[in-house]
């Protein structure tokens, strides 16, 4: 294994639910070694999405309270960081891909506008050279027609056409870890593999890690290095791909595995 | 081709429908004004000429088709109260009211937006609670007592008297600004609790979707996301409401504002109209009020086109 | 905890409402007392002297023509309860009775010939409105309110319409409907009930509005005839402030105040209660 690029140590998220409070995070600890593609999987409600989002630090104090000993990136714990010094962070050197691609870009902007927002704030890029660099990293994200995709509205795309536009914005800064939270759940299967391909070219080219979540372990078979598996806020195992699939460990995860074969639990 | 079609049908029947609710209200059930012209001691002959003219011994339906004919040809006719040509009253007040009561319309709605944004940006915070509370207590006083309120502080000894108590007398800038200060101060004052609180709410719920969450991820800072994302997206709603309350604030709250200070505008005319039955200042007021809301709905539509790209 | 539960749990802890609450009801107390003869009686006696400053005998001082303020402000209490409680309660009732019909059958007559209707009021200005039926009904005490009543509707008629066009798609709907129920009973019985949290929360903030129209409808000379209202009391005083006597002002501004802040703290718990997307550790962060 590479050397690590994320560090993550006892990294807690509780929420208030009925007045108690709940951990649906319970003090994780894992590795992301550099280039690597890690999947985290486990079934609905089981943590996955508060991990990414706390990772970037995206859950509202309303939500819930998030606690960890470190977030290591690259040598800054993202876990003490101030907000201001946070957001230089989002974007550029961490970023993140949603489930919805539907609902994730905003509907009153222009793609190409959102996209060279990345470049203008973390590249501090001008806005014919943001302009450029977007366009090119459109076509990168596989776009033929990159010009048209640059001018469109978002509901004037596909939902796998509006997720790649994600992506391109994610991997803008060719960031060291990209978080990706069940990228191609809400897409049909033939978009899904594009997407997955495209995704895993790029960070591999650029030598970003990515955290992919999912619950599909098809995609953790074909995709991924190492696997966490993960429930009820704890990660039970974590082996690497054919290691997990030969020889699982722990019994949820055997019984992940037989369930995704269709055998009886 | 079809959508534009059906919606001038809709503001056809809409015109319609208020034009026929005023005659109504307003002309058939309307003071008699045979009287007030006559006098007391009129013969039999001299009233049924007179009912003759002023067209009363015509029968409901005929009496509402004049008076729909009338209005869409613009034969507004002469104010039965001054004798004065009603297209020339409403020449002269129309201006007045629109310079007075737009100021503190926009100011009011501007102020709630930005307000509104603030305290959704912190939400739950005591900025948030603040604004809140200021807003249910803006909400809780009365119009009137505003208005007393202000003007006993602003234009009287027992206050700064600063400020004119009545009247209209503009002439230039300077003069303007002396007359138009208190009541656009009340007109602000009173619908800033309600706008607030509606703008709040909208900007909340636009602040919740996944595209802010998607900004966020990629570093937009807390200022960025409220004014430039949830603002735009809010547009639509804030226009609607802006649009729709046109007639409650601006037409209603010209009446009160104009009575109170003695303001000439078309407000005060239709009230005094509506009191005497002045029959064709009526008409001229009511089909107007309805074909401007007719408008309003159009000048809508045309800027939700404008502000939203999904909107066909 | 089921939902009914919640709901009282939130409404337990809004301190806000509940004070709002207490003061509603000393009000409804109040105008009670007034209704029953037992205090507020003698609010038209020219007990005193012109504008006479408070005293033992006139708690609140007098007002131009002698008569206690202190007794018409604790009268007015019951005037505004009548017209609140009227207006609310029956443009409530309407407004549910039509959004429900056009809801039912919307895309149908019904819902067109309804919203037409709520189109053309909401478009005629609302005083020259008032002003109009009041000269219709020749100057009858009830004009005030069948005006309000007349246009106060269309705001819950369109929540109610709304909410009846989500509900017809839901399980229970179907079911009553395939089994063959009369569509006006599962819409009495069913649907209906289910727009109740709307229906209290529409009625409350009608009651708050009655109330102030009432106020700006009686400065114009077409509100409360008969009886005493803080409206009357503050339009007689708009002439007693350019003299420096604020006694008459103060009295009816104050109770008015306080009477629509703590309505609209009670609507306010009322709506946050029935929401089910509220959190209220959200809001007390």
């Amino acid at each position: 294994m590479n050397a690590p690029v994320l560090v993550v140590r006892d990294l807690t998220v509780s929420v208030l639910q009925d007045r108690q409070p709940r951990a649906v995070v319970d003090g994780i600890s894992f590795d992301l070694a550099e280039g690597e593609i890690l999947a985290l999987v486990g079934e609905s409600g089981c943590g996955k999405t508060k991990t990414a989002e706390a990772l970037l630090g995206l859950v509202p104090a309303s939500a819930g309270s998030v606690s960890a000993q470190s977030i290591v990136l690259g040598g800054t714990n993202l876990a003490a960081l101030p907000e201001s010094a946070m957001r230089r962070v989002r974007g550029r050197d961490i970023s993140m891909v949603f489930q919805e691609p539907l609902t994730a870009l905003d509907p009153v902007f222009r793609t190409g506008h959102q996209l060279s927002a990345v470049f203008r704030r973390h590249r501090r890029l001008g806005r014919s050279e943001a302009r450029r660099a977007s366009l090119e990293m459109l076509e990168r994200v596989g776009f033929a027609d990159a010009g048209h995709v640059l001018r469109s509205y978002p509901h004037e795309l596909s939902g796998g056409m509006r997720q790649r536009v994600v992506i391109a914005m994610a991997m803008a800064c060719r960031p060291r870890v990209l978080v990706a939270d069940e990228p191609t759940t809400a897409l049909d299967v033939t978009t899904q593999a594009q997407v997955l391909t495209r995704l895993t070219e790029l960070a591999g080219e650029a030598g970003t890690a990515i955290l992919l979540i999912t619950h599909d372990l098809g995609i953790v078979a074909h995709y991924c290095d190492r696997a966490l598996i993960m429930r009820d806020g704890r990660i039970v195992e974590q082996a690497a791909v054919d290691q997990l699939f030969r020889q699982p460990r722990h019994p949820y995860t055997a019984r992940l595995l037989a369930a995704a074969r269709g055998e009886a639990p | 081709m079809q959508y534009p079609l059906r919606k001038a049908f809709h503001g056809l029947l809409l015109v319609l429908g208020v034009t026929f609710i005023s005659f109504v209200l307003m002309v058939w059930f309307g003071p008699d004004q045979t009287y007030t012209l006559l006098g007391k001691n009129a013969t039999a002959e001299q009233i049924a000429e007179v009912r003759h003219e002023l067209g009363y011994d015509q029968p409901f339906l005929r009496r509402y088709l004049d008076y729909v004919a009338d209005l869409f040809t613009l034969r507004l006719g002469a104010s039965n109260a001054s004798g004065e040509q009603v297209s020339r009253i409403l020449a002269r007040t129309a201006p007045v009211s629109l310079a007075l009561m737009l100021p503190g319309f926009v100011l009011g709605n501007l102020m709630g937006i930005a307000l509104g944004l603030a305290a959704a940006r912190r939400r739950g915070q005591w900025t948030d609670r603040l604004i809140s509370g200021l807003s249910v207590t803006g909400m809780s006083i009365s119009f009137l007592v505003i208005i007393i309120a202000l003007q006993v502080l602003l234009s009287t000894p027992y206050g700064l008297n600063l400020f004119p108590v009545r009247g209209w007398q503009v002439t230039d800038l300077p003069s303007y600004l002396w007359h138009v200060t208190v009541p656009t101060l009340s007109l602000v004052l009173v619908t800033l609790g309600y706008n607030t609180r509606f703008y709040r709410a909208v900007f909340v719920e636009e602040a919740s979707r996944d595209h802010i969450r998607t900004a966020r991820a990629f570093g937009a800072s807390p200022a960025v996301l409220m004014w430039k994302h949830v603002l735009k997206n809010s547009l639509v709603p804030i226009i609607t409401r802006v649009m729709f309350s046109i007639p409650l604030v601006v037409i209603s709250g010209s009446l009160l504002i104009e009575s109170y200070f003695g303001i000439p505008g078309v407000g005060k005319v239709a009230f005094d109209a509506i009191t005497s039955g002045d029959q064709p200042v009526l008409k001229a007021v009511v089909g107007l009020t309805a074909v401007a809301f007719v408008l309003i709905q159009i000048a809508t539509d045309l800027l939700y086109r404008l502000v939203d790209p999904r909107v066909a | 905890m089921e939902p009914e539960g919640r709901i009282w749990r939130r409404l337990r802890e809004d301190r806000a409402g509940l004070a709002g609450l207490a003061v509603v009801s000393l009000f409804l107390m109040l105008a009670l007392a007034v209704w029953l003869g037992l205090i507020g009686q003698d609010w038209s006696i020219a007990a005193g002297g012109r504008w006479e400053p408070p005293s033992p005998q006139h708690w609140f001082g007098t007002n131009i023509l002698g008569q206690d303020i202190f007794q018409r402000a604790v009268y007015s209490v019951r005037t505004a309860f009548e017209v609140g409680l009227v207006v609310a309660v029956l443009s409530t009732l309407l407004g549910a009775l039509l959004g429900a019909l056009a809801g039912w059958y919307s895309h149908g007559w019904p819902d067109g010939a309804i919203l037409w209707l709520m189109g053309v009021l909401d478009s005629i200005p609302f005083y020259l409105f008032v002003a109009a039926v009041a000269y219709a009904l020749q100057g009858q005490p009830w004009a005030m309110h069948v005006a309000m009543i007349a246009t106060f509707w269309t705001g819950t008629s369109r929540l109610v319409r709304a909410e009846v066009m989500k509900l017809k798609t839901r399980e229970f709907v179907m079911a009553a409907r395939t089994i063959g129920l009369p569509d006006l009973l599962i819409l009495g019985r069913h649907v209906l009930p289910n727009t109740v949290h709307i229906l209290l929360v529409q009625a409350s903030i009608a009651f708050v509005a009655a109330i102030k129209t009432e106020v700006i409808l009686s400065f114009l000379g077409l509100g409360v005839q008969d009886g005493v209202s803080w409206g009357l009391m503050l339009a007689e005083s708009t002439q007693e402030v350019l003299a420096g006597h604020f006694n008459n002002f103060l009295a009816a501004s104050l109770m008015l105040f306080v009477l629509l802040m703590s309505f609209n703290l009670l609507a306010d718990a009322l709506q946050d209660a029935f929401d089910p997307t509220f959190d209220p550790k959200q809001a007390a962060q």
